[in-house]
């Protein structure tokens, strides 16, 4: 998928917010888009995700399936979490069978059981904000845009973001994600495009030197083994711990930075 | 599409909002039957006239029920062409049961005078005439509402200033005669015709009036919507 030389403003006459943006994802990468406040972060996945059309410009080969997660889900509306989320799904085009199924796969895995017959008023922001994320994977998406989908998660919500992304990524799909609070260093491997001054520029991963942690369960007796195998073949082990309390993957990442730079 | 059709109308329902345009139509109607028994045909094109603001401010309450984002949520999710079409769907079957209570309405009060002569039209043809004179002004109604809607005006100022500009011109006019008659759709010519017997070609120039205009209000609803989500 391709932005090739967009031009974008909120009305005739008014201030470019974008001006000539080329930018390019291809499929199975990410974008990390960066930028102060107002830069235009949202509007750029705006953009990308087909909501604003370009003045000038155009956007080529944006999947058919685009899934968008915008920043404040709008819970102002009279129905349940049940009833939004069947709706959103049969006007993604499923039938009635694998609406209800998408529906059940997603609220089990996002914990949001309880509150299934919940009015969407009353959800609290978080809770509200993880049916932003379920509405947006009901039909797995081409294109799944995130504007700072990180934003009032409790810590065990968080840490799915990056595994639906790996999802999303590994099925063949795109991820544009924006983030103003530095969440992204869960999401190694992404390219970076800054918004600033009315354009973006990119920063391109480092192709070799962008790291990822993985962490593996291996039977205590074959761990020697299993080490030096991982070693022989070029991995770098960190460290080996037991599988009783496993500690959050965000550690884990900040240790693969001080192993980096020491 | 039929599924955010489904959404929008059952949205608008349980917030409440179907019902203020409903009760204006009822007081409007109840007003106009108030008077006395009037021919059916003959009484039902004043409706007509009488429920098009109705019907434009019903269209303009319905679109915007919907927040924005969840305007938006819903293009990500069917794409910008059926996201309109299924707002004036909605709109326009919101419209039609309007209009059906609007047809049942003088009945109910005792609006309508039964054919006693030979040269009275029957029931049926006045029910008929009576249910084509609301459906001419429905598309109109639908896509002035549409042009009123947030989503093109963007603050409550505008989009009730655009619906009561629509309105009076559409009645002005109408009431001005032939020369600037048909720079508004044909409400109060069709009101009009349907005082006497209607030769077939008045039916058919009118509806001809009627479904241009509609086609231009619903393509300028389109065009304005292009630049705004």
């Amino acid at each position: 998928m391709r932005l090739e030389d967009v031009w974008l403003r909120y009305r005739r006459g008014g201030p470019w917010v974008l001006r000539s943006v080329t930018v390019e994802i291809a499929p199975g990468e990410a974008a990390v888009v960066l930028g102060r406040n107002g830069a235009g972060k949202s509007t750029l996945l705006q953009l990308a995700a087909g909501i604003l059309p370009p003045a000038r410009g155009r956007v080529d080969g944006r999947p058919a399936v685009v899934g968008w997660v915008p920043e404040r889900f709008p819970a102002g509306q009279p129905f349940t979490v049940q009833g939004y989320l069947t709706a959103a799904a049969r006007m993604r085009g499923l039938s009635r069978i694998e609406a209800d199924k998408a529906v059940r796969g997603w609220v089990e895995r996002l914990g949001l059981g309880p509150f299934q017959c919940v009015r969407l008023p009353q959800l609290s922001k978080g809770t509200a904000q993880k049916i932003g994320l379920a509405q947006a994977l009901l039909r797995p998406p081409g294109l799944l845009v995130l504007d700072e989908p990180w934003e009032g998660l409790d810590a065990a919500a968080r840490e799915l973001v990056p595994e639906v992304v790996g999802e999303v990524l590994a099925a063949g799909g795109r991820v544009l994600v924006s983030d103003h609070r530095g969440e992204t260093a869960r999401l190694p491997g992404a390219r970076e495009w800054t918004v600033a001054d009315q354009t973006v520029t990119e920063r391109v991963p480092t192709g070799e030197r962008a790291m990822v942690v993985v962490e593996l369960a291996i039977p205590a007796a074959r761990v020697a083994d299993a080490v030096h195998r991982l070693r022989a073949e070029g991995h770098h082990v960190l460290r080996v711990r037991g599988h009783d309390a496993p500690p959050p993957v965000t550690r884990l990442v900040s240790g693969a930075a001080v192993e980096e730079s020491s | 599409m039929i599924a955010l059709v489904r959404f929008r109308l059952s949205g608008f329902l349980r917030t409440g909002r179907a019902l203020a345009p409903v009760l204006a139509g009822l007081l409007a109607l109840g007003i106009l039957y108030g008077g006395g028994r009037a021919e059916p045909a003959e009484a039902y094109g004043v409706s007509a006239v009488v429920l098009f603001p109705v019907l434009a401010w019903q269209t303009k309450i319905l679109l915007d029920a919907e927040p924005d984002v969840q305007r938006r949520l819903s293009l990500v999710a069917v794409g910008p062409a059926r996201e309109r079409a299924a707002g004036l769907l909605a709109a326009l079957t919101a419209g039609l049961a309007l209009i059906v209570v609007a047809l049942a309405v003088p009945w109910l009060v005792g609006g309508v005078a039964t054919p006693t002569g030979p040269g009275d039209r029957p029931i049926v043809v006045g029910l008929a005439l009576g249910l084509w004179a609301h459906l001419l002004a429905l598309p109109a109604a639908v896509a002035l509402g549409g042009l009123a809607s947030r989503a093109i005006t963007r603050s409550a100022g505008y989009g009730v200033a655009v619906l009561a500009l629509g309105v009076v011109l559409a009645l002005v006019l109408g009431i001005s005669g032939p020369a600037l008659g048909w720079l508004a759709p044909p409400l109060l010519p069709t009101a009009r015709a349907l005082t006497g017997p209607i030769p077939p070609v008045t039916g058919v120039l009118l509806t001809g009036w009627a479904l241009v205009w509609a086609a231009m209000l619903l393509a300028g609803y389109a065009q304005s919507r292009r630049r705004r989500a």
